[in-house]
C-alpha cells in the first residue's frame, strides 16, 4: 500500500505557492505601478487619500514587454556636481525611477523608460525632468528642477547603497519619506508630513528600520 | 493507546530481508529530491531579481508583520508535531487521534509557511549580507528540500525505525532556527505589532 497523503500534502503546498506567485505576479505589478515600492501602509494604498507628493499614478508607466535589451536591472546613486543634491536611479526592466534630493526641501521623484542605448528622460509628477544616459556602470546627466539645471553622476550601487521609500500614517500624519543611501554610507533623505517637507531621520540601511514620531517604521527598496 | 494504524514505517523487524537495490532507492529518491527542491528554490532567490514588493494582507502594517504571524503560526503547529510525535511514538500518553492531529497540524504548518516562502524567495531572495540573513536563506531551503524527503519516505514501508524520527527532527530544527531569525528577529527589533 502506498500513502497518498504526504503527496498530496507536497502537491497542496506547491499548488499554494504557484497560486501566490501568480498572484504576485500580476497584482504586484498593479500595485508597483501605484505605489513606488513597497509602503507601509495600514490599508490598501487605493483607499488612502492622496497627498501632494502622492505616488505616481497607474498612467505613469505602462508595463513594457520586457523581451528587448533593456539595460541590466541595477541600481544607481550618487551626488550632484555642486555637491549640493543627492540622486539615485533604480533600473528594472527597461523602466527607471530616479528620486532627487537635496536632504532639506527640495525633492522629486521621477519615473520614465530607458531605451536601448543606456539614455533615459524621467519625469516627475510634481515637477522636474531627469535626462541622462548610462555608460561605462554609470549614469551622469542632468535633472531640471524648480528653474535650476543640476548636473550628476550616479555611480552603480549594491545593498545597502540605493533608494529607500516607507510611506505611512503616523498619529494622522500621511508620512512619506525618500532616502538615497550613498556608495560609502552617507544618507540624503526628506520626510515629508502631510506634504511639508523636512530633513528626515537615518535609517538604518540594513533593515530599513526608521523612527518616525516614535512610531518604527520601514523603509523598503525601490522599483519602478 | 498509541499505536497509529499508519505508522508502518515504525518498522516491525521484517521476517525477510529487504532487498538490497530497492531499499537503497527508497532512500536515495527523497534524499535527490531534498536536494532539487533545496538547491532549486535557493537558485531562484539568488538569480530572480527580487522584486522587494508583494500584496499584502489589509490590517497588517507590513508583509514582514504578515510573515511573522504566519510564521510564527507555523512554528506553533510545529511544535504541536513535536508533541503528537512522541505520543505516537508512545514516548508521551496521547489519546487515539494523536496520529490524524500529527498529520492535519503538520499539513497546516507546512501550507501556513508556503505563502512565507513564496514572499520571501518572490520579494527579497537568497542574501548572504548578514549572517543572520545567511543562515535563514540557506536553512529556508533547506527546510523545504527536507520536508519533502519527509513526505516522500512516509510513503516508503519498513524505514530503520530513527529515520523518520531524525528527519521530523531536523524539519523541526530547521523550522525553528528559520524562525529565530525572521520572526523573533522582527518581533524584538520592531516590537510585537500586527
Amino acid at each position: 500500500m502506498k500513502r497518498i497523503g504526504p503527496l498530496l500534502t507536497l502537491l497542496g503546498g506547491l499548488l499554494l505557492a504557484l497560486f501566490m506567485l501568480t498572484l504576485n505576479a500580476t497584482t504586484g505589478s498593479a500595485s508597483k505601478a501605484t505605489s513606488a515600492g513597497d509602503t507601509v501602509s495600514a490599508s490598501p494604498t487605493a483607499t488612502r487619500p492622496p497627498t501632494t507628493s502622492a505616488p505616481p499614478s497607474p498612467s505613469a508607466s505602462p508595463t513594457p514587454a520586457p523581451s528587448r535589451s533593456a539595460p541590466a536591472n541595477a541600481d544607481y546613486a550618487g551626488r550632484t556636481d555642486d555637491d549640493s543634491s543627492a540622486v539615485a536611479v533604480s533600473l528594472r526592466d527597461g523602466r527607471a525611477i530616479a528620486y532627487f534630493c537635496d536632504g532639506r526641501d527640495q525633492e522629486s521623484w521621477l519615473r520614465g523608460d530607458v531605451a536601448e542605448d543606456g539614455s533615459m528622460r524621467l519625469t516627475g509628477k510634481t515637477g522636474g525632468v531627469l535626462a541622462g544616459k548610462l555608460a561605462d556602470g554609470r549614469i551622469r546627466g542632468t535633472v531640471d528642477l524648480g528653474g535650476q539645471r543640476h548636473t550628476f553622476t550616479a555611480e552603480k550601487a549594491v545593498k545597502p547603497s540605493g533608494l529607500y521609500r516607507a510611506t505611512a500614517t503616523v498619529r494622522g500624519a500621511e508620512i512619506d519619506g525618500g532616502w538615497i543611501v550613498l556608495p560609502g554610507g552617507r544618507q540624503v533623505g526628506i520626510l515629508n508630513r502631510d506634504g511639508a517637507p523636512g530633513a528626515a531621520p537615518e535609517i538604518d540601511p540594513e533593515t530599513g528600520a526608521v523612527t518616525v514620531d516614535g512610531q518604527e517604521l520601514t523603509a523598503r527598496p525601490v522599483t519602478p | 493507546m498509541t499505536v497509529d494504524p499508519n505508522a508502518a514505517t515504525q518498522g516491525f523487524a521484517s521476517p525477510q530481508p529487504v532487498p538490497r537495490r530497492p531499499g537503497a532507492a527508497r532512500f536515495l529518491m527523497p534524499a535527490l529530491v531534498a536536494a532539487a527542491v533545496a538547491v532549486a528554490l535557493g537558485a531562484y532567490g539568488r538569480v530572480h531579481d527580487p522584486a522587494g514588493t508583494a500584496f499584502n494582507l489589509a490590517g497588517f502594517s507590513s508583509t514582514s508583520a504578515v510573515k511573522s504571524w504566519l510564521a510564527t503560526a507555523s512554528f506553533g503547529f510545529a511544535l504541536v508535531q513535536i508533541v503528537s510525535a512522541l505520543m505516537i511514538y508512545g514516548r508521551l500518553p496521547g489519546p487515539g487521534w494523536a496520529a490524524a492531529l500529527h498529520r492535519w497540524s503538520g499539513r497546516v504548518a507546512f501550507l501556513v509557511a508556503v505563502p512565507v516562502a513564496v514572499h520571501c524567495l518572490y520579494a527579497l531572495g537568497y542574501q548572504t549580507y548578514t549572517p543572520r540573513v545567511m543562515w535563514h536563506s540557506a536553512l529556508g531551503c533547506f527546510f523545504f528540500g527536507i520536508f519533502s524527503a519527509k513526505m516522500l519516505l512516509l510513503r516508503s514501508e519498513r524505514l530503520p525505525g530513527w529515520l523518520l524520527p531524525v528527519v521530523g527532527g531536523l524539519v523541526f530544527a530547521a523550522l525553528t532556527v528559520v524562525w529565530l531569525t525572521s520572526a523573533l528577529w522582527f518581533f524584538r527589533t520592531f516590537g510585537v505589532t500586527t
